[in-house]
C-alpha cells in the first residue's frame, strides 16, 4: 500500500507535544494493556515506520478516533493508526475481516430468509460454531433481520401529503437503515416530510466504512465513490442521513484516511448533514419552532457514538430532544460503547469491547431501564445487547414528539 | 433543563481555565453559549492548583516571594494583565471558580487563600507556592516540627523518592526551619501484564474496590515497618482514584494511620485531570453546547452604527467543512504557545493562529529568546494580546480589534506565568472580565432605560481598584457595556 496519500497525516505528527491526553482518554487502553494507547503506537511508532510495521499491537485500536478529537495539537492520531494497521494487515487479511465488513451483503441475505436468519443468530450452537470458524464471537450483538427493507417500505407506501414547502432533500440511510434499522429511516423521512421537504431515496450502496476500519482500502474506495454517485444521481440537493457514522464516512473520513481526493466526494461531504445537525440549524435559523412539539415526560440516556462525536459538530442530538417539552437528557459522558462497527465482534475483542461499553451500559439502565437513545445502528444493537435497555435514534424520540407516531412506554 | 435559555449568544473559543469558567458562569447567567475547542483544554495537563501569584520579578534576573498575591498586583509592571483584569476580579473569579468545581459532580474541593501563598511539594522537592489547592494535597504543607515521609511505587515510572525527599529536606524555609524528611518505595501493580504504568492508570486501578483494598493493606504493612516518628505525614504520587478519589484517600488514611498528602507527577496529572473532569460535566449540565475537536479559523464581522468592528459569526472548521457560528459576543480562551495559539514560525515571525489578532511584545528575535536556561525570562512568552479594560484585544494604536470580542487567559500579553506562578488567576480573573462585559452589555441591550442610568454608579467608591484603574481610558470610547458594571449594585439601593 503506497503511503503517499497519507503524508498529510504524516506531517501532524510533529505537532504532537507528548501531552499525553489522547492516552487518557483512549477507551480501550483504559480497560487492558493490550493495547499501549495512541500516542505510542501513533505519533512514537511512526517515526520508524517506512511503509513497514513496527508494532503489532496497534491492531487492538478500534478507530473509534476519540484521540484526534482529544488532541490539543490538530495530530490526526485515528487517521495515522488506521492507515499504520492496513499497511500490517495487508499480508495477512484474515477471511473474518473481509466477510463482517460486507454489510450490505449481510442485509441482502439476511432480510429475504429473516425468520430463519434470526433463529440460526439466535442458535448457541451455530454461534459456536461461527466463533471457531471465522472468530466472530458467539456473544457479539447481531442484528435482527427485518421482513421489509426500507426499499420495499418505500415502494408499497403511500406518498405523502404533506405540502412541500422547503424543496427537495437526499435522504441517505446507510446499509444498516436500508436493512436492519429500518424503523429509525422510515421515522427520519416522516419527520422530514412533516417539516415540508421532499424526500428523495435514490437507490444506493454501502459507504464502505466497515471495509476501511478492517483495512480493505481498496474496496472502500470503490464503495464510497460509487455512494457518492447514488447520493448525486438525484442533483446537488442537501443529503441527510440518520446514519451517524455513516456520515462521518462521508464528511471526513474517506478523505483523511482513504486519501480520496475527488470532486464528487467533495460535493457530498459539504451537502450531507446529520439529521440531528439539520434539525439544529433550523431551529438556530428560526426556521423550526420547538412549540410544535407535544409534552414527552421522559428522562431519557443518550450516548454519542465515537464516530459521530469525531465529526466536531458538539451534540446536536442531545440540544434537539432538550427542546421538547419534559424531555430530560442524560448524556452518557463516555467516549465509546466499545463495538467500534466490527471491533466487539471480533472473538479476540469482543471482552475488550464489553469492557469498553460497561460504564455506558451501567449508566442507561440506573438511567432509564426502558429506554436509551444513540445515533449509530451497530452501537444500537451494542447497546441494546449490553445494557438489555430498548435503545432507539434520538430522531424517533422527534418523531414521537411531533405526534407522527408513539414510543411504546412514553 | 426544558427551557432553552434566550440570553445573548456567546461563542467561547478555549477550555482551559478561562474558558470553561467563562462558558459555565455565562450559561448560568442565561446566555446561548457554544463552547467551541479544538482537543481538550490545557486544566488537564496542570498542576490542580490554582495559583495567583508566587513570585514578583526584583530585577532583571532576581525574583522574590510574594507574601500578599493581591497587594502585588498594584506594584506589577504596567504591561502586566493583572494590572487591566484588577485584584477584585481575580479575587472573585477564583471564587466562583471554587464553587463550580466543589458543586460538580465528581466534585473537587480546594483549600487556600487567594492572598496568602501557600508551600507544596513538587515532583522533584522543590516547594511551589500556589493559592489554593486539592484537600487531598494540604497535608504537604510545611509546618515546624513536621517529617515527610515520601513514598514510591517502583513500578510506577517517575516518581522519585528520594529525590523529592532529600531536596525537600535540604531546602531552608523562612519561619519553618528545615523539615525533616525521609523516603521509602513498595511494590504494586496497578494491572497484570503491565509494569511501567501511567499515573492515570494506577489511578483508574484505585477506584476499583478490590485493587484499593490490596493497596490498603499494602501500605498499611510498609507504613509499619517504617516505624516513622510522631507527626509523620505521607507523600504518595498523586494517583489516588479519579472518579473516586475522596473515598480512595480516606480509605488509605484510615488504613495507614497516618495524613496522606499527593504529589503531583508530570502529564498526565491525575489531579489536573479530576478538575477538568468537574468543570467539563459542570457545563455539560447546563444548556451549553460544547464543539470538541474543531478548530476556529476566522471570524465574520461588520460595522455597526457606531462605526466599530463587530463580531458576527465565529467560523469554525468541523468535518465536512466551515460552520459559522452566529454570535453577538465572543471570549476568545485559545491559550498561548503551549496549545498552538501562538507560533513562532521559521521565519522568526510571530503569530496569533486562529484569528490573526495583533500582538504586543514582539522584539527581534534576538531580544526575545536568549541562551542562558536559568537566566532572565525569555521575552517571547511574554508576547500576546493587550486589551483594554473590558479585555477586547487592540491593536498597535491603542484601537479595539473588535467592540464585541474579549480575550482571557494565556494569551494575553505580558506575564512570565510559570515563572511568578500565576496562570490559573490571570485566566479567571480574565475571565471574569469578560464574563462583566458580555452580562452587563446584554443586560443594556435588552433593557435599555436601565443601561442609561448606569452610567453614574461608576464613580461608587466601593467599585474595586481595578475597575477604576482602566476606568479613565473607556469613558470616551466606550461602548455601552462598560458603564454596565455598575448598574447590578444598584439594583439593592
Amino acid at each position: 500500500m503506497a503511503h503517499e496519500h497519507d503524508q498529510l497525516n504524516r506531517m501532524t505528527l510533529d505537532h504532537c507535544v507528548k501531552c499525553t491526553i489522547c492516552e487518557t482518554q483512549c477507551p480501550v487502553a483504559r480497560v487492558t494493556p493490550l493495547f499501549p494507547g495512541p500516542k505510542f503506537v501513533g505519533p512514537q511508532a511512526e517515526r520508524f515506520r517506512d511503509g513497514e510495521s513496527v508494532d503489532m499491537s496497534i491492531d487492538y485500536c478500534s478507530s473509534c478516533g476519540i484521540c484526534t478529537q482529544a488532541c490539543p495539537q490538530g495530530v490526526k492520531i485515528a487517521e495515522m493508526n488506521t492507515q499504520a494497521r492496513a499497511v500490517m494487515k495487508e499480508e495477512h487479511m484474515p477471511l473474518r475481516d473481509r466477510l463482517i465488513s460486507q454489510t450490505t451483503l449481510m442485509g441482502a441475505m439476511m432480510n429475504p430468509v429473516a425468520p430463519l436468519a434470526n433463529a440460526a443468530l439466535g442458535n448457541g450452537l451455530v454461534r459456536s460454531l461461527v466463533q471457531a470458524t471465522f472468530k466472530v464471537a458467539k456473544d457479539a450483538p447481531m442484528p435482527p433481520a427485518q421482513k421489509q427493507t426500507l426499499a420495499q417500505w418505500l415502494r408499497k407506501r403511500k406518498p405523502s401529503t404533506t405540502p412541500v414547502t422547503r424543496g427537495s432533500v437526499v435522504f441517505f440511510s446507510g446499509c444498516a437503515g436500508g436493512y436492519f434499522e429500518v424503523e429509525t429511516s422510515k421515522k427520519s423521512i416522516e419527520v422530514l416530510e412533516h417539516l415540508g421537504y421532499e424526500v428523495l431515496v435514490p437507490k444506493q450502496g454501502c459507504c464502505g466504512l466497515a471495509q476501511q476500519s478492517n483495512g480493505l482500502f481498496d474496496g472502500a474506495r470503490r464503495s464510497v465513490m460509487a455512494l457518492c454517485d447514488d447520493l448525486l444521481s438525484a442533483g446537488e440537493l442537501t443529503i441527510v442521513s440518520s446514519s451517524g457514522s455513516c456520515t462521518g464516512m462521508l464528511k471526513h473520513e474517506a478523505h483523511t484516511i482513504l486519501g480520496i481526493d475527488d470532486e464528487r466526494l467533495a460535493k457530498v461531504g459539504t451537502r450531507i448533514r446529520d439529521i440531528s445537525e439539520l434539525l439544529v440549524e433550523l431551529y438556530d435559523a428560526g426556521e423550526f419552532d420547538p412549540s410544535q412539539f407535544r409534552e414527552t415526560n421522559v428522562t431519557v440516556p443518550y450516548h454519542q457514538p465515537c464516530q459521530v462525536k469525531s465529526q466536531g459538530m458538539g451534540m446536536p442530538a442531545k440540544t434537539l430532544m432538550q427542546l421538547i417539552p419534559g424531555v430530560v437528557v442524560e448524556e452518557s459522558g463516555q467516549p465509546c460503547c466499545g463495538i467500534a462497527g466490527t471491533y466487539g465482534l471480533k472473538a479476540e475483542k469482543y471482552a475488550i469491547a464489553q469492557e469498553v461499553g460497561r460504564p455506558v451500559f451501567e449508566m442507561i439502565r440506573a438511567t432509564n431501564e426502558n429506554l436509551a437513545t444513540c445515533d449509530t445502528e451497530t452501537c444500537r444493537w451494542q447497546i441494546r445487547k449490553g445494557s438489555g435497555v430498548n435503545t432507539i435514534h434520538p430522531i424517533e424520540l422527534v418523531h414521537h414528539a411531533l405526534g407522527l407516531g408513539t414510543i411504546p412506554g412514553i | 433543563m426544558s427551557t432553552p435559555p434566550t440570553g445573548s449568544r456567546v461563542v467561547v473559543v478555549g477550555a482551559g481555565f478561562a474558558g470553561l469558567y467563562a462558558a459555565t458562569a455565562l450559561d448560568r447567567a442565561g446566555h446561548r453559549v457554544t463552547l467551541v475547542t479544538q482537543g481538550l483544554g490545557g486544566m488537564q495537563l496542570s498542576q490542580g492548583t490554582l495559583d495567583v501569584l508566587g513570585y514578583r520579578a526584583t530585577d532583571e534576573r532576581g525574583s522574590e516571594r510574594v507574601t500578599d498575591s493581591l497587594a502585588a498586583i498594584d506594584e506589577l509592571p504596567e504591561e502586566h494583565p493583572y494590572r487591566t483584569i484588577g485584584a477584585d476580579a481575580v479575587e472573585r473569579g477564583v471564587a466562583e471558580f471554587l464553587e463550580l468545581a466543589a458543586d460538580a459532580p465528581g466534585a473537587v474541593v480546594m483549600r487556600g487563600d487567594v492572598r496568602r501563598p501557600t508551600l507544596l511539594p513538587t515532583a522533584v522537592g522543590a516547594w511551589r507556592p500556589t493559592a489554593f489547592v486539592p484537600v487531598s494535597m494540604l497535608a504537604g504543607a510545611p509546618e515546624p516540627g513536621k517529617h515527610l515521609h515520601i513514598v514510591g511505587i517502583r513500578q510506577l515510572k517517575d516518581f522519585h523518592p528520594q529525590l523529592i525527599a532529600t531536596n525537600l529536606g535540604r531546602t531552608p524555609l523562612d519561619g519553618v526551619g528545615p523539615v525533616e524528611s525521609s523516603w521509602s518505595s513498595l511494590d504494586f501493580l496497578a494491572r497484570a501484564g503491565e509494569i511501567d504504568s501511567s499515573p492515570v492508570v494506577y489511578a483508574r486501578a484505585l477506584d476499583e474496590p478490590a485493587t484499593l483494598s490490596r493497596f490498603a493493606d499494602r501500605l498499611a504493612t510498609h507504613v509499619r515497618e517504617q516505624a516513622l516518628p510522631e507527626g509523620a505525614v505521607l507523600g504518595l504520587p498523586a494517583v489516588l482514584g479519579l472518579e473516586r478519589h475522596p473515598e480512595v484517600l480516606s480509605t488509605l488514611e484510615r488504613a495507614s494511620g497516618v495524613r496522606i498528602f499527593e504529589i503531583v507527577m508530570q502529564p498526565p496529572s491525575v489531579p489536573g485531570m479530576r478538575l477538568n473532569q468537574a468543570l467539563t460535566r459542570a457545563y455539560k449540565a447546563g444548556h451549553g453546547r460544547l464543539l470538541l475537536g474543531s478548530s476556529v479559523v476566522g471570524v465574520k464581522s461588520e460595522q455597526s452604527a457606531g462605526g466599530d468592528q463587530r463580531v458576527t459569526a465565529v467560523t469554525v472548521h468541523v468535518a465536512g467543512g466551515d460552520r459559522d457560528i452566529a454570535c453577538d459576543h465572543v471570549v476568545f480562551a485559545p491559550g498561548g504557545f503551549e496549545s498552538g495559539a501562538l507560533e513562532l514560525d521559521s521565519h522568526d515571525q510571530l503569530h496569533e493562529t486562529a484569528l490573526g489578532l495583533p500582538l504586543h511584545g514582539v522584539l527581534p528575535i534576538e531580544e526575545l529568546v536568549h541562551g542562558d536556561y536559568w537566566g532572565a525570562p525569555q521575552k517571547l512568552f511574554a508576547v500576546g494580546l493587550r486589551t483594554d479594560g473590558l479585555q477586547r484585544p487592540v491593536d498597535e494604536t491603542g484601537a479595539v480589534v473588535y467592540s464585541n470580542l474579549h480575550a482571557a487567559g494565556s494569551i494575553l500579553a505580558g506575564a512570565y506565568r510559570w515563572q511568578e506562578k500565576s496562570g490559573e488567576g490571570i485566566a479567571l480573573g480574565s475571565a471574569r472580565r469578560c464574563i462583566d462585559a458580555i452580562v452587563e452589555t446584554s443586560r443594556e441591550q435588552t433593557d435599555a432605560p436601565a443601561g442609561v442610568q448606569g452610567v453614574a454608579p461608576r464613580e461608587q467608591t466601593d467599585a474595586p481598584a481595578g475597575v477604576q484603574g482602566v476606568a479613565p481610558r473607556e469613558q470616551t470610547d466606550a461602548p455601552a457595556g462598560v458603564q454596565g458594571v455598575a448598574p447590578r449594585e444598584q439594583k439593592g439601593a
